[in-house]
């Protein structure tokens, strides 16, 4: 139990300490920081594992901790094995991030991003431990901010304009979000997660009621605009296309993920069965994956691509959520991490062709398999798992989500993600081909492949989704022996 | 009590009007922080005491300096300013068009006499500034912290010239 808590506490220290020493050194050192936070990402990998590992051992389903510097303090935080996977996604996606500013990044904004990226690593680390409705919205809040900065740090106009829209697609998201927490609040007087899960199963004057059923809509609706959800998801191919690429990594790879899914589900755990809710959020997620899908397809810029095909993998986690119970919950945990490695590898791509050949256009692009091997190779790998082919990690989560999808009587729309999962196979194929296959242009030809902290990401992250997809059987095994399928 | 706070509100919906209508920015902001003292005073009425003081500190104090010594770094002329906003004149009477409706629902909700409900209404709350800031909201404490932190970073990150 002494070594849970020290884990647990570690995950706030952790990346507090790194805002501290960031914003004390000096430029001049700046390397040193990069260093730094990138073995504080990489041991919150290997912490969140311990975690997992200790929870398993102790037997326990959550475990709750707070600074107790006064003897009265409530207990703030909340760890539980969802949690953990999430922290494990923010330690590695983080990381990968770090390994390809190392590169991208310029040397004057070096210093200004690994801030901004402390501060959005509290603010991801927080949302994920936090058991109170507002604390949520005031670490989404951080999120964001640190998100408009980190878009926008290059300066260019496109940059600005992009974080601009997202600035402003936020501020809606916070007015809604905000407004449904205080209907909330007016109905119970208590924002905590336990309590609200409580009394919403136990008191129907609660839970049936106009007012409750337009905070759930407020809410909902905010944390889809954060998701990038179909009608919502105006803001998020600008600004993955015109940010660095270090910083694409980080907000496809798990800023959306941790402001928007994660939020979406615990909120929903809150409401309980509600099949209106579920039934909309299927549909929307239906849509998202088709809509996604079709804007993809239609693209000429890699890393447009790739925001339009996070816009569809999105869908599949809606549709996760909308099923419910223990399985969709596991399909769309696992669906998060296997897309937080395969879209981080395949931006870890867009950052090596950009570095190589300085340009992202497809069009200008071709026949770089011989070239670039380890590139265009990591990119196939990422892919096929994106559309879910066996046995790479993308199968599984997809394949958890169809069955849950079933058993939750929901066929039509199990079909409907299957039938769909064409589209992601088609766009990443067109890609494919246009950039890596065919005759290789004349000014292509002296092209090199890509070397240090970018390659070093690409393998990495690519052993990873082998690894998932070829061990995740054993997974299932193990739990389905701790009962929990 | 009612009164006061229907009043209050009807002045916040004024002055929120004329903060986001006028051509300067610098009555704007002071517009801004006579929105946020009657916000103020409505907090301190419903018995929300160390909302209130924050609320007027804040909001109507920090912030405004703040927007003010912004306002004051511009560099652009007044005159080219007032310049590229005057095609907007054909929205001129809208403003007038929502105070009015303003004072008309202030009259209304006055003439109508409705309730608050009242038996909704907090008790007053007999914690301590220390005990609800840092015993049970310590995770929102933190929270402010580092989003007045990443404040910081993003201005330095956007404005400084390196």
């Amino acid at each position: 139990m002494r070594a849970l808590q020290y884990v647990s506490m570690l995950f706030v220290i952790i990346p507090l300490t790194a805002l501290i020493v960031c914003s004390l050194i000096k430029r001049s050192r700046q390397n040193a920081a990069f260093y730094l936070l990138s073995a504080f990402a990489a041991a919150q990998v290997g912490l969140a594992l311990y975690g997992l590992m200790l929870f398993n051992s102790l037997n326990i389903s959550e475990y709750s901790f707070g600074f107790h510097i006064t003897q009265a303090v409530a207990d703030v935080f909340t760890l539980k094995p969802a949690s953990l996977v999430m922290l494990l996604c923010i330690g590695l996606v983080s990381f990968t991030s770090l390994l390809v500013a190392y590169k991208t990044m310029p040397a004057n904004k070096k210093l200004s991003y690994l801030r901004l990226l402390s501060a959005l690593i509290i603010g991801m680390n927080g949302i994920v431990l936090v058991n109170d409705l507002f604390t949520m919205y005031l670490f989404i809040e951080i999120i964001g901010i640190s998100s408009f900065v980190l878009i926008s740090t290059t300066k260019t106009e496109e940059g600005l304009e992009s974080a601009f829209i997202y600035l402003v697609m936020s501020s809606l998201a916070s007015i809604m979000l905000l407004t449904g927490l205080a209907f909330i609040f007016m109905r119970t007087g208590s924002l905590k997660f336990e309590y609200l899960i409580a009394i919403n199963n136990t008191s129907a004057e609660v839970s049936q009621n106009a007012l409750t059923y337009l905070s759930y809509i407020l809410v909902i609706s905010g944390l889809l605009i954060k998701t990038g959800a179909v009608p919502f998801h105006s803001w998020l191919p600008d600004a993955h296309q015109s940010a660095d690429t270090s910083v694409s990594v980080l907000l496809s790879g798990i800023v959306i993920k941790a402001a928007g899914v994660y939020c979406l589900m615990r909120v929903t755990d809150i409401f309980g069965n509600l099949y209106a809710i579920r039934l909309s959020l299927a549909i929307l997620g239906v849509i998202t994956i088709a809509v996604g899908a079709m804007f993809a397809l239609h693209q000429n810029h890699f890393k447009r691509i790739l925001a339009y095909s996070s816009v569809s993998q999105m869908g599949y986690m809606l549709l996760g959520i909308s099923a419910g119970g223990i399985l969709g919950f596991i399909g769309t945990m696992l669906h998060i991490f296997n897309h937080a490695v395969f879209k981080s590898t395949l931006f870890t791509n867009a950052a090596a062709l950009h570095e190589e050949v300085h340009t992202l256009d497809i069009d200008k692009l071709g026949g770089l398999q011989k070239q670039m091997p380890i590139t265009a190779t990591t990119s196939l790998i990422a892919f096929l798992s994106t559309a879910g082919i066996p046995p790479l990690s993308g199968f599984w989560s997809k394949l958890l989500i169809i069955i849950a999808l079933w058993k939750a009587n929901f066929i039509g729309f199990a079909a409907a993600a299957l039938v769909l999962s064409i589209f992601t196979a088609a766009y990443f194929l067109r890609l494919q081909m246009n950039v890596f296959w065919g005759q290789t242009p004349e000014h292509l030809q002296s092209i090199k492949e890509v070397k240090g902290t970018i390659r070093f990401a690409e393998i990495m992250l690519t052993i990873i989704t082998i690894a998932v997809g070829l061990g995740f059987p054993f997974i299932l095994l193990f739990l389905e022996a701790s009962g929990i399928i | 009590m009612e009164v006061i706070i229907t009043i209050c509100l009807g002045f916040m919906l004024v002055f929120a009007i004329v903060a986001v209508m006028n051509k300067s920015l610098l009555k704007s902001a002071i517009a801004l922080a006579l929105v946020s003292i009657f916000l103020g005073v409505i907090l301190y009425l419903l018995t929300a005491k160390w909302a209130a003081v924050f609320e007027v500190s804040v909001c109507s104090g920090l912030v405004t300096v703040i927007s003010i010594s912004a306002i004051s770094l511009t560099h652009e002329e007044k005159e080219q300013l007032q310049k590229k906003y005057m095609d907007k004149r054909r929205m001129a009477m809208l403003p007038y068009l929502l105070i009015l409706c303003g004072f008309l629902l202030v009259f209304i909700v006055l003439t109508a006499k409705i309730q608050l409900p009242y038996d909704q209404l907090a008790e007053p709350s007999t914690e301590t500034l220390s005990e609800a800031l840092w015993d049970n909201r310590q995770a929102d404490v933190w929270g402010q912290i580092i989003i007045l932190l990443t404040g910081a970073f993003a201005v330095v990150t956007l404005f400084k010239e390196a």
